[in-house]
């Protein structure tokens, strides 16, 4: 009757196998892997920055954190975003595999300029929060006439 | 990692489909009680429709595509379009009519509940 703990057991085996040869068949995969990145696992969530000219756009992601553990401060050209992911583990099941790391992170930005601290928008969606940080009038970019 | 490529090859005809995506395991906890199998899943900043589950033969194929938006010049980029796949066996005790996921926050949670065969059940010891 018991055959679902052996079942589980190929399926994990099944799994790492699957890892190993994908990683075999594309070795850039393994080197990438090698890369310290940044990651909520590692301390601190990866991030994208672009700038759209009057404002910086931010995106993080922060899967399985919900908005109240969140925090973000501004000061000028500096942004922390800090945080904590807690465990999801549900009540009365066993655990077969636990890759998903349960942490606090924080992680701190110099920003390529000074933001309106004042207009900074968060906005969460499917575990990516994503910041709009307008710059501040001095920082915006400025259109020159030639006379 | 594999990329992933269109199966028919259709990229000459298509060049907007040409860029290829990048195939990443998600990362996966499993739980089990006596009554199914649990699966979370991190998929973050994939759309609740952009995700597919697929239960065949005794495997179950998780897919979840990514798209990241990008506004003006980008400073800095850790992360990008990706494609989240992972293949799982699962044992054929699995019924597959209930199985039932939700998407909160950026993970997945999928109920693989046990069929009623399958669930463990007391035995009664009697007297001799």
């Amino acid at each position: 009757m018991w055959t679902r703990l052996s079942d589980l057991d190929r399926m994990i085996h099944a799994m790492d196998l699957f890892q190993n040869r994908m990683n075999r068949l594309h070795p850039e995969y393994a080197r990438l892997r090698a890369v310290p990145a940044w990651d909520i696992a590692q301390g601190g969530p990866k991030t994208n920055l672009c700038d759209a000219g009057d404002h910086l756009e931010m995106r993080v992601e922060v899967p399985g954190v919900a908005k109240d553990d969140l925090s973000v401060k501004v000061q000028g050209n500096y942004l922390e975003i800090s945080g904590s992911r807690k465990s999801d583990a549900p009540e009365g099941y066993t655990a077969h595999r636990v890759e998903r790391a349960v942490k606090t992170f924080t992680r701190s930005f110099t920003l390529p300029a000074d933001v309106d601290t004042g207009k900074v928008e968060a906005q969460m969606a499917n575990g990516l929060l994503t910041l709009t940080l307008p710059k501040l009038e001095a920082a915006k970019p400025k259109q020159i006439t030639i006379s | 990692m594999s990329k992933t490529t269109d199966l028919t090859r259709k990229e000459e005809s298509l060049p907007e489909r040409s860029r290829e995506i990048a195939a990443v395991a998600p990362l996966v906890d499993i739980y089990e009680n006596d009554d199914e199998i649990l699966l979370h899943v991190d998929m973050p900043g994939v759309d609740k429709k952009d995700i597919a589950v697929n239960i065949d033969n005794g495997q179950l194929v998780l897919g979840g595509l990514r798209k990241v938006e990008t506004t003006g010049a980008a400073q800095w980029e850790e992360f990008g379009d990706v494609e989240f796949q992972r293949t799982f066996s699962v044992p054929q005790t699995i019924d597959i009519e209930k199985v039932g996921a939700e998407l909160k926050d950026g993970v997945l949670r999928l109920h693989l509940p046990k069929s009623e065969a399958a669930r463990p059940r007391q035995i009664e010891i009697k007297a001799a």
